[in-house]
């Protein structure tokens, strides 16, 4: 072998050598790299797990926290349960208390002695108690749910029905909180019978709305028949006890006039003694059949278009063979414009007559009595009458309105009172909405009593008369 | 003495208490009147013509008791009480008397009554009567004087 060859061979080797040493090192540099790789991939993966690891973790926590809040459900449910339990024994228990005090309400409701009558807002019947349903001879179930006016027919005293706009009830429908109360309706049952009716009705409220009506009722023919009874015993009275006193008086009358014949001065005065003492006792029966009328709960104020000043003249001619007998020097003044006014006349007559008379039995002959009349407002009529008469004691001014009182000063004077004329005149006064009042002296200089009257007039109206 | 004639005056006085029916006859034959009496409104309306005091006839129906009536041309004014004998009281023959085409309607009606209840009192104004007088309250010649000049 040549050298050359050998070295050529060489050299080849050698390039194949450093060739060789290249590649092993590429291959060495990427196993690095790849190592570097691995280790990285190592690194993720240990990261992973780490994660993994909380995850685990973590979801172990949670389902033992679950655990928890399942034991605490399980607790909290049972709770609940035995609270239910209890909630429920308590609402059985309202339940049961409610509907007893519901059930107690409803049987007083029920057992109301007069007739109960409950509405809706529409009239229409919801409630009816047991006395309702036995004077209007229904059952409950046939008028629950119907109008009122279908189940009450309301007639008037002569059986004319009375529309359905003019019962009681409607006035109460409107909104307005009123009561309204009537004793001029007879209500009219199922068999045509019917009974007269004290019916009152009131609005039921409830946050200022009306949302029915309250109805009670009862059947007034009791009251009617005492009533009745009461009128009839005073009318009996007056005609039974006036009478034989209307004998008494006319027979003595006729003796004292001479028509049989004269009679001596012994038999006049007798006789006179006789027909005076009749006379009071007309004045007595009067006087306490006027009380009875009045205690009896009788009086009623019928006011009618009244000429005051007529019926005050009329009643100072009634007293002029009184006034002229003691030479009592008589005045009536009035307002030029006193009109025809709306009082009582009956009631009126009354309580002049009975002042005049005391101002005429309580002045000294030739005394003077004034009468004034006014009509303050034409709202009011206001009478003053006055006297310069005994006047009345003081101690004894509180008591002259008392029934059957004297006052000492004319106890021992011949005159013929009753003690009732004052407290007529009072009960009349104050029952007509009025008032009565006095004056009274008894000093040197001033004597004598003023009585006021204010009468009220009954409506508003006052119609002014021509004046002759 | 010479009383001058003047022709008399007849009262049908309808009354049924005797002894006050008595007492006004004797009073307004005091005053010269002529007085036929009763105590019912049936003997009103029966009482004989010219009879004096009470006429007792019992009469069967209203129709006749009219016609008996309508024969009294010369009653010249009627005093009538209210409470009466039988079932009838003065308002009912109030109610007759004026009801008959207004033939009386003339004729003055003075009720004297104790049976002063307000309601009848105003009952009788209503009816047209001439004055309502409180028997018990009123001297008989102020009556008879209040009829003498509603008749004059």
């Amino acid at each position: 072998m040549n050298k050359k060859a050998i070295i050529s061979a060489f050299e080849d080797i050698i390039l194949s050598l450093k060739v060789l040493a290249k590649e092993k090192e590429s291959v060495r540099r990427k196993l690095v790299t790849t190592a570097a790789k691995l280790a990285a991939t190592a690194e993720k993966l240990a990261i992973t797990a780490k994660e993994k690891e909380s995850v685990r973790r973590k979801l172990v926590i949670t389902a033992e926290e679950k655990e928890d809040v399942r034991r605490r459900l399980a607790i909290t449910a049972e709770k609940l349960k035995k609270s239910y339990e209890t909630l429920e024994q308590k609402v059985l228990e309202r339940t049961k208390d409610l509907e007893m005090s519901r059930a107690k309400e409803k049987a007083i409701l029920l057992s109301i002695g007069d007739g109960l009558l409950v509405t809706d807002e529409k009239r229409n019947i919801i409630i009816i108690n047991k006395t309702a349903e036995k004077l209007l001879g229904v059952k409950s179930q046939e008028v629950v749910g119907k109008s009122f006016f279908e189940a009450v027919l309301l007639v008037d005293e002569k059986g004319v029905s009375i529309p359905s706009d003019k019962y009681p009830i409607k006035m109460n429908t409107t909104g307005i909180a009123s009561t309204v109360a009537g004793t001029t309706y007879y209500c009219l049952r199922k068999d045509k019978t019917k009974f007269p009716m004290a019916i009152t009705a009131t609005p039921v409220l409830l946050g200022g709305k009306v949302i029915g009506t309250i109805i009670i009722f009862r059947d007034v023919t009791n009251e009617r028949d005492v009533d009745k009874a009461k009128t009839e015993f005073v009318s009996l009275a007056s005609h039974q006890l006036r009478t034989p006193l209307s004998a008494v008086n006319w027979y003595a009358e006729m003796l004292l006039a001479g028509d049989v014949g004269e009679l001596n001065e012994k038999q006049k005065k007798y006789l006179d003694e006789v027909y005076r003492s009749n006379q009071r006792m007309v004045e007595l029966v009067n006087a306490l059949l006027d009380v009875s009328s009045l205690e009896l709960g009788t009086f009623v104020i019928e006011p009618e278009s009244t000429n005051v000043i007529e019926l005050i003249q009329s009643v100072i001619d009634e007293q002029m063979p009184q006034i002229n007998g003691k030479k009592i020097l008589m005045s009536f003044l009035f307002e030029k414009d006193i009109s025809l006014m709306r009082v009582d006349p009956k009631h009126l007559r009354m309580v002049v007559q009975n002042i005049l008379s005391n101002a005429v039995k309580y002045t000294h002959d030739g005394g003077d009595i004034k009468i004034e009349v006014s009509s303050p407002e034409k709202k009011n009529i206001l009478l003053k009458i006055s006297d310069n008469g005994y006047g009345i004691p003081k101690n004894q001014q509180d008591k002259i309105f008392t029934k059957l009182f004297r006052a000492d000063n004319v106890r021992g004077k011949d005159t013929d009172g009753t003690g009732l004329g004052l407290y007529i005149v009072k009960s009349i006064v104050e029952n007509s909405g009025g008032k009565v009042w006095f004056e009274s002296f008894r000093d040197k200089e001033s004597k004598g009593t003023t009585f006021y009257v204010k009468f009220p007039l009954n409506s508003g109206m006052s119609i002014p008369i021509k004046n002759n | 003495m010479i009383k001058k004639p003047v022709k008399q005056k007849t009262i049908l006085v309808i009354e049924d208490e005797r002894p006050l029916l008595e007492a006004i006859n004797a009073k307004l034959e005091k005053n010269g009147f002529s007085v036929i009496g009763a105590r019912s409104v049936e003997q009103a309306f029966g009482v004989e013509l010219g009879k004096k005091g009470m006429g007792a006839i019992t009469i069967q129906n209203i129709e006749q008791a009219l016609k008996y009536l309508e024969d009294l041309e010369h009653v010249d004014a009627i005093w009538l009480d209210h409470h009466l004998l039988g079932n009838e009281d003065g308002l009912d023959f109030v109610k007759k008397f004026k009801a008959n085409g207004g033939r009386w309607g003339k004729i003055p009606v003075f009720v004297v009554s104790n049976a002063a209840s307000p309601k009848t009192i105003k009952s009788y104004a209503e009816s047209g009567v001439n004055k309502y007088y409180v028997k018990s309250n009123h001297r008989l010649d102020e009556i008879v004087e209040d009829i003498k000049l509603s008749l004059r």
